[in-house]
């Protein structure tokens, strides 16, 4: 996260959440006023650093208490050890169940100590007590807290978003006390596919907004910080098509090439920036238990979910590592209620059903209490709307299957025979595809299951459909697309989209507040970017040569997902994506350097011949 | 005139309101009412249906207001009673005792004989076996003046849409009892600019859901029961719909034969003889009857029929004769609806519908039919001006002091009132029949009536079209009267459509008043208006007619050739701190059918005929694209 979401999204649910439960307002507040006592300390680090930390711990001392701890930069407010808020820990349940709940600043933010870093570099082999990460940061707070309160020796943290990416980097060289670990939509790696980057595809929106928000500077008390700038807005495609270039994003009046900002548009490659900030290598022989979750519509680190628990599977195999992913979207799990999203109808609360899960995990971990049967993968399986469990993720008794583009904009898993065939299109940076349809000031956070329909009347984007499916066809897996593409020009995006066209007859929700046409709705499953300069490296970009065919091949992490029988399954190809996606100018250069003369149209292939078959592989379950 | 679906369903719905408010009225009618339904003999032995609603006031005599319809006067049977008598502003001159008489014209519904779409106008009858709507009417007059019970002996007309082109004709019965005549939003010409085609371009969309949807179906027996449409084609996206069935010809495979007036527009694919019979304003001249053309501004249907039919009056007929124009910031007949406030988006400040109502539509019938009041102050055109939202009154239209000035298309997306210098200057596009630009940004299947006032930010993001915009206007721009497109283009095949848009950019901070500020459009939001881009005016030219539009030519591909054009009538304030935006491009779907950019016959081609047109629009010295608007001057 990173992304506003955790300020404006993630603390408004919790709140309302809390707002709900206890049926009146300030009635959270009270509940955790009655039964937890607060106290405010300095927590001194290995290098004499101290973090801002808030303990709450419950009023019935009778008997020791594990610590539940969340280690944030977007602040443990509310400061004051008179001001409680109105939920402690990650669902009410665990609340009431009673823990020692700690919230931490982390180095650099809010009322903590020291220089704040964007992600961490992690440090495994420390050499002095200079060597501090957050690793290190979380062992000491754990030192401290042992010590310091009525607790019975289990430590658990939690955390959504960059917060879930404190809870990931306590894993290495963990604390022997940290018992279970639940990261949640952790930001894992920001060049590949959190956040940040795409495949080395800029997520301008974001950023522009994540980053004017989260860099701007801190007030002297510690509880705020002002906003870099205030750019106001009603369509943000054309505010940022008439900002232009990065680099004009980067002027004076915005970020004026300075914070974490420049430091992202200084790094355009996957360097060793962009390398120590993945967390992953990092995540080797891990004890805690581990709960990753994940959201299916999670724009921001869905990525991170599944790369996080895949790197605790295959580099500490003997970790108790779990995963549950759901239709949500960044934190949304989190909530009271999860029933309904874009224009799904899940047909009941899928949070009641996962925070049973996260308090059995917390509780049985970390108290002892009951047993935990979790199988390795809980999963929501769209498409048929029900929850399923695998022995293994991705489950293994899937088939990989190649679902080649074809002539006319047909989709199928015949191998194409033509010697030439192939779609063509004009890809023109002035004149980007919109990620959403209408008119949105801030992201439109349905975008990921909207109706694609807007999109294919673009003539720059083009779309290949199955038949009418015959029977349900279960995709649980990995998706990757494979392209084969020339281009005029020596750089270019391409966003692969995943859609589950429903049928023509498909009725509208009664009652349909939003005016869902249903019949014939493009849903789109999956989408992902690449930007084409890192096809054979991330680290050395190469330029295409003009007119030549070369291969583009992409990983779409996972889903499980159903098309049902009477649906199609279609893909949709485009090379913009905006203002989602920074666009490309396609011409091989550092895109942060270009100016506004850089940005040239390219005409784009995408061939379906014998020899450059282009197929997106679906993981089809029998 | 897709009339026929509107009084049903779109019109209902505001009166419910009003009815909920005036609970008596109903009752009241019919207390005060009787209704009669007869069949009156033409003079051909034809007998037409007619339905009468008498006021049992008997103390003095009343005047006769009369609709002729292709639409029904449904309800049948005299105890039922229509409830626009009591839900619309006809409950006013119900108050006033007039007489309503409503018929359905030749051929349709309960009446006898055959049905002919806008049956032409025989100016020189030769026997009664010549008839046409203007001796229907004019029969119908006749019998209903020497029946009728305390008629007062004047008789009115009026009419929307296609009701409306029955009103022209009734002008031209010249019946001397016939005072007053009102064809609001008549349907005029076909191929011109009403419904079906606009400058030779084929209204696929209103075309095909109007014929094939019911109303060309055969009707070989008088009946009260209406035709369902037998087709089976998925309605949930008008514009997947229409692009899968593809070329017209694959329209014509699924309408079948049995549609007489559909054939005749496949035989009639540029303006012949045929559609110069089919067009009133040949034949308005020498009219008695005091007449008052109305219509709106947003009319998706029949803009073109309310300003045109005016002209056409006026320029034929005496400056003594009583002709006036009206027209307000409506939709298809939302004058006669109790809503007149807003249009999509878009708000009028003013519930407009009820002051026209009050203010001009009900005072030129008690005038001219009861005697009662003075209409001397009606102005020669009571125009709506959208923008600044407020009536303005004129002594002529288009207002004299209305300059035509050229702004001309610049590179770089702006529009400048001085022509450009620079050499060799073009914006260009590709037009590709396969993905043609959307009418309107939603997914739905029923043209949608607000697309004429809709925000076109959707299609400013398009590659294939082109937005050329002025910078923050210092000062209010105000455009009343006539605009013309005179674009100098080039194209990569052989024809090609140019839809030109004028549009009315908000400012970025622009809210309605009361307005609540939504930086996000979420579920039940209201929309964003800043920055919104509000089609103001918008008008598609087929370029083979752009010499002639009986006489089609090819484009020579590549040559630079003059493609000039008249859109509807405008009356329209860019209010200072607004922009003035135009955009051009070359579909318009599925509103429009699809040019194959090929010169040959649209609607015998074949699928694989379409193709691909890169096209230039130039803006330099030698080739000064340019829109010449009618800058009011003071």
């Amino acid at each position: 996260m990173k992304n506003l979401f955790c300020y404006v999204l993630i603390v408004p649910i919790l709140l309302f959440q809390s707002v709900l439960t206890f049926s009146q307002p300030g009635a959270g507040q009270q509940f955790v006023k009655d039964n937890y006592t607060k106290r405010e300390v300095m927590i001194p680090m290995r290098d004499g650093v101290k973090l801002f930390t808030a303990i709450y711990e419950p009023k019935d001392d009778s008997q020791a208490y594990p610590i539940l701890m969340e280690r944030t930069p977007y602040s443990c407010s509310p400061y004051g050890e008179d001001k409680f808020p109105g939920r402690l820990g990650p669902n009410s349940e665990l609340m009431k169940e009673k823990y020692i709940f700690v919230y931490q600043d982390v180095r650099g933010r809010y009322k903590s100590e020291g220089n704040f870093q964007e992600m961490t570099p992690a440090i495994d082999h420390k050499r002095s007590n200079k060597d501090v990460d957050e690793s290190s940061d979380t062992f000491d707070a754990i030192e401290w807290l042992l010590k310091n309160t009525h607790n019975n020796g289990n430590v658990g943290l939690y955390g959504i978003s960059y917060p879930g990416f404190y809870a990931s980097a306590s894993l290495p060289n963990a604390h022997p006390a940290i018992k279970a670990v639940s990261p949640q939509a952790p930001v894992t790696d920001e060049f590949i596919g959190d956040d940040c980057n795409h495949n080395g595809a800029y997520y301008l929106l974001d950023n522009f907004d994540f980053y004017s928000y989260f860099d701007g500077e801190k007030n002297e008390a510690g509880d705020s910080y002002k906003s870099l700038f205030n750019a106001k807005r009603t369509d943000a495609y054309q505010f940022f098509l008439q900002l232009g270039t990065l680099k004009n994003a980067n002027g004076p009046q915005y970020f004026d090439g300075k914070g974490i900002w420049g430091q992202t548009l200084q790094h355009d490659t996957y360097d060793s920036f962009w390398q120590a900030r993945n967390i992953r290598p990092h995540l080797k022989n891990i004890k805690p238990a581990v709960l990753v979750v994940g959201g299916w519509f999670d724009a921001e680190d869905m990525f991170g979910a599944m790369r996080t628990y895949e790197a605790i599977e295959k580099q500490s195999p003997k970790n108790n590592n779990r995963i549950i992913l759901g239709p949500w979207t960044h934190g949304a799990w989190a909530g009271r209620s999860w029933t309904k999203f874009g224009s799904y109808d899940f047909g009941s609360n899928l949070n009641e059903y996962f925070q049973n899960i996260e308090t059995r995990f917390f509780n049985y971990y970390l108290k002892g209490k009951d047993d935990f049967n979790l199988p390795e993968a809980t999963v929501f399986e769209t498409g048929t709307n029900q929850w399923k469990e695998y022995p293994a993720w991705p489950p293994t008794n899937v088939t990989n299957t190649p679902f080649y583009l074809e002539d006319q904009g047909k989709l199928g898993n015949e191998k194409p025979k033509q010697p030439t065939s192939f779609n063509e299109y004009v890809s023109d940076p002035k004149k980007p595809v919109p990620y959403t349809n209408g008119v949105y000031a801030r992201r439109n956070n349905e975008y990921l299951v909207e109706d694609q329909r807007f999109a294919e009347k673009y003539p720059e984007v083009v779309t290949f459909k199955s038949d009418v499916l015959t029977s349900d066809v279960n995709v649980t897996g990995r998706l990757k697309a494979n392209l084969f593409v020339s281009t005029t020009g020596t750089d270019a995006d391409f966003i692969v989209k995943l859609i589950d066209v429903l049928p023509d007859d498909e009725p509208n929700p009664d009652p349909n507040p939003r005016n869902f046409q249903m019949g014939g709705f493009e849903r789109m499953v999956r989408a992902e970017v690449f930007r084409g300069k890192f096809r054979n490296s991330y680290e050395k970009p190469q330029p295409f040569t003009p007119g030549k065919i070369e291969e583009v091949s992409f990983d779409m992490n996972e889903i499980a997902h159903v098309f049902k029988k009477g649906h199609r399954i279609m893909v949709q190809v485009q090379s913009t994506w905006f203002p989602i996606i920074d666009r490309n100018p396609q011409k091989f250069m550092k895109i942060p350097e270009a100016d506004e003369s850089d940005f040239q149209k390219a005409t784009i292939r995408i061939y379906h011949d014998a020899l450059h078959p282009s197929n997106i592989v679906l993981p089809i379950m029998k | 005139m897709l009339r026929k679906l509107f009084p049903l369903i779109f019109l209902l719905i505001p009166f419910l309101s009003v009815a909920q408010s005036n609970p008596e009225d109903s009752a009241w009618i019919r207390e005060n009412y009787i209704k009669k339904e007869v069949y009156i003999p033409m003079r051909d032995g034809v007998k037409l249906f007619t339905s009468i609603y008498l006021p049992k006031d008997t103390t003095e005599k009343h005047p006769i207001l009369m609709t002729r319809t292709p639409y029904s006067c449904a309800p049948y049977g005299e105890q039922n009673f229509s409830p626009r008598l009591w839900l619309s502003h006809y409950r006013y001159y119900a108050r006033e005792n007039y007489i309503f008489v409503t018929q359905d014209v030749r051929g349709r519904w309960m009446s006898e004989g055959q049905f002919v779409d806008v049956r032409p106008f025989i100016a020189d009858k030769k026997s009664n076996t010549d008839i046409d709507e203007a001796s229907d009417t004019y029969d119908a007059i006749d019998w209903l003046v020497k029946n009728l019970p305390y008629n007062n002996g004047n008789v009115g007309v009026m009419g929307i849409s296609y009701p409306g082109f029955y009103s022209t004709m009734a002008a031209l019965s010249g019946h001397p009892a016939l005072k007053a005549v009102s064809p609001q939003a008549p349907v005029t010409d076909w191929f011109q600019g009403d419904d079906f085609h606009h400058n030779g371009a084929f209204f696929i969309m209103d075309g095909f859901s109007f014929y094939a949807g019911g109303f060309g179906y055969p009707r070989p027996q008088p009946t009260t029961i209406g035709p369902r449409s037998a087709l089976k084609i998925p309605t949930n996206d008008n514009y997947q719909t229409y692009l899968q069935i593809g070329a017209l010809k694959n329209f014509m495979k699924l309408t079948g034969d049995s549609l007489a007036f559909w054939k005749d527009l496949y035989a009639h694919p540029d303006r012949d003889a045929w559609w110069e019979a089919r067009n009133p304003r040949n034949f308005v001249g020498d009219i008695k009857p005091a007449m008052l053309e109305v219509g709106g501004l947003f009319d998706a249907e029949d803009c073109f029929g309310a300003w045109n039919l005016y002209k056409a009056i006026e320029k034929k007929n005496p400056s003594s004769h009583f002709n006036k124009l009206v027209m307000g910031p409506w939709y298809h007949g939302q004058w006669a609806s109790t809503d007149g406030t807003h249009l999509g988006n878009v708000q009028f400040g003013s519930n407009t519908s009820f002051w026209y109502q009050n203010n001009i539509e009900i005072p030129f019938f008690d005038y001219y039919l009861k005697g009662k009041g003075d209409i001397s102050k009606l102005s020669e055109a009571t125009v709506f001006m959208s923008g600044a939202n407020e009536w303005r009154q004129y002594e002529q239209w288009p207002p004299p002091n209305s300059q035509p000035t050229s702004i001309y298309l610049d590179d770089n997306g702006g529009l400048s009132w001085n022509a450009p210098v620079t050499k060799n200057d073009f914006s260009e596009y590709i037009s590709d029949p396969a993905h043609p630009v959307p009418y309107t940004e939603d997914i739905h299947f029923s043209r949608t009536r607000e697309y004429m006032d809709d925000d076109q930010r959707f299609a400013s993001r398009r590659p294939d079209v082109l937005t050329f915009e002025t910078g923050v206007l210092d000062n209010d721009l105000v455009l009343a009267g006539v605009v013309t497109a005179d674009l100098k283009v080039s194209l990569s095949t052989t024809d090609a459509d140019f839809v030109v848009k004028i549009i009315d950019v908000f400012p970025d901070d622009f809210r309605y008043p009361g307005a609540r500020p939504q930086p996000n459009r979420g579920v039940g939001g209201s929309y964003p208006m800043g920055g919104y881009q509000m089609l103001v005016r918008g008008e598609i030219m087929r370029g083979r007619y752009r010499n002639s539009f009986s006489n089609p030519e090819p484009f020579k591909p590549n040559k630079i050739e003059t493609v000039k054009f008249n859109l509807p009538d405008i009356s329209h304030t860019f209010k200072k701190g607004h922009r003035l935006m135009i955009q051009i491009q070359s579909s318009w779907f599925p509103l429009v059918d699809r040019n194959p950019q090929q010169f040959v016959n649209i609607y015998q081609c074949d699928d694989k005929d379409f193709i691909k047109s890169t096209i230039h629009v130039y803006h330099d010295a030698t080739n000064p694209s340019n829109i010449i608007l009618p800058v009011l001057k003071n």
